[in-house]
């Protein structure tokens, strides 16, 4: 089986943002490798986490955040956003399509957002195949 | 402090090419406060250019390390048995930090990660502004606590020029005249008697102009 017959995406999420076992029971029935990681508030995501995420394997990295005026500490979505594009640069800088690396405004209410998010990930990869890391 | 930004990527790996151990050390004191050289970014440095280096299949072994302060020995110090183990030193500290572990290391190649730009302040998150240039005779007291050698941009001492609009600069309007900043300050401390005085031309010999300069504090020398 090649790495992208089962893709690696690694997903960082704030716990408003989505129902965790909801997703967990969804992701169970796909084939995909999803690593989540919750945190306290999107906004504590920054360059380095993300850039060890890749190092790690992951082939995607998608940032789950509140829509912008719904994030509980105000402007953590925004904060979050700032951090991811920033990123992106450094992706592009170092030969890594910036496509890998994506925020996502999600509503905790939208039980179908991730199940969404990961098949247009999974699409996406199609064309980028997957990421070269350390052995 | 002083502020710097970091050197894009592309130009530090063409730097560190012909290593396969490099050490990057941070500093935790003025660049750490200004985002580009404590232990975060030399993290986030050394993740990128793993993966960069992947990408072109060479191998690279990254030790990191941050000290509190490049510019002083004693700090230095503590790097000494990393720099031991490495083939060069990628620097995030200022100009002054690199130098001093050129000084203190001299058989190891050490290598700027950061582009040192200005002594300033930060004057909320993410925005940090030039305020001095270090001319060597600090002439604040006369102009209101606001330098017109860094924040004017002619670097005029008996301004304003003529081109000052609604308290913008003509050079370019996203900066604050430093002149009207002067006039409203001096006027606000009842010293606007300070705008008659005609300022001579400024000295520069104390400046950098006079070659490198020294501090002596003969009564610290042994
Ligand atoms: S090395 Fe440079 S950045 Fe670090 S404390 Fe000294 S002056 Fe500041
Ligand atoms: S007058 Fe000279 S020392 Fe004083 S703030 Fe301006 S440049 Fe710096």
């Amino acid at each position: 089986m090649t790495k992208l017959d089962k893709p690696n995406v690694t997903l960082f999420h704030c716990i408003n943002s989505i129902d965790e076992k909801l997703t967990k029971s969804y992701i169970h029935k796909r084939n995909i490798n999803v690593k989540l990681i919750s945190l306290p508030c999107s906004s504590l995501v920054k360059d380095v986490y993300l850039l060890r995420a890749f190092e790690a394997g992951a082939d995607a990295v998608a940032v789950l955040v509140c829509p912008e005026n719904q994030c509980r500490h105000l402007q953590g979505s925004i904060r979050a956003r700032k951090r991811v594009e920033r990123t992106k640069k450094i992706l592009e800088e170092i030969g890594l399509d910036q496509e890998r690396l994506s925020v996502i405004n999600v509503s905790i209410t939208d039980q179908l957002a991730v199940s969404k998010i990961l098949q247009e990930i999974v699409a996406g990869l199609s064309d980028l195949g997957p990421i070269r890391v350390a052995a | 402090m002083i502020v710097g930004e970091q050197k894009p990527v592309r130009e530090i790996i063409d730097t560190i090419i012909r290593y396969k151990k490099l050490l990057i050390l941070g500093c935790g004191t003025c660049v750490k406060t200004c985002f580009v050289g404590g232990e975060d970014e030399v993290a986030a440095l050394a993740s990128a250019l793993r993966l960069a280096l992947k990408q072109e299949d060479r191998k690279i072994e990254i030790e990191e390390q941050t000290v509190e302060r490049q510019c002083e020995n004693e700090f230095i110090q503590e790097a000494a048995n990393a720099v031991a183990r490495n083939e060069a030193v990628l620097s995030l500290a200022c100009g002054a930090g690199v130098q001093a572990l050129a000084k203190r290391f001299g058989d190891t190649p050490v290598l700027p990660g950061v582009n040192t730009t200005f002594i300033g302040i930060q004057q909320k998150p993410g925005l940090f502004t030039e305020e001095c240039q270090g001319c060597g005779n600090c002439v604040l007291a006369v102009f209101g606590g606001i330098c017109p050698i860094t924040r004017c941009s002619k670097k005029l001492l008996n301004g304003p020029c003529g081109g000052s609009q609604k308290g913008r600069c003509e050079i370019n309007p996203e900066t604050e005249c430093a002149w009207q900043l002067i006039i409203d300050r001096l006027t606000l401390l009842g010293q606007h008697k300070n705008l008659r005085a005609y300022i001579p031309p400024k000295n520069w010999q104390p400046s950098i102009s006079g070659g490198p300069r020294k501090y002596i504090r003969e009564d610290h020398i042994i």
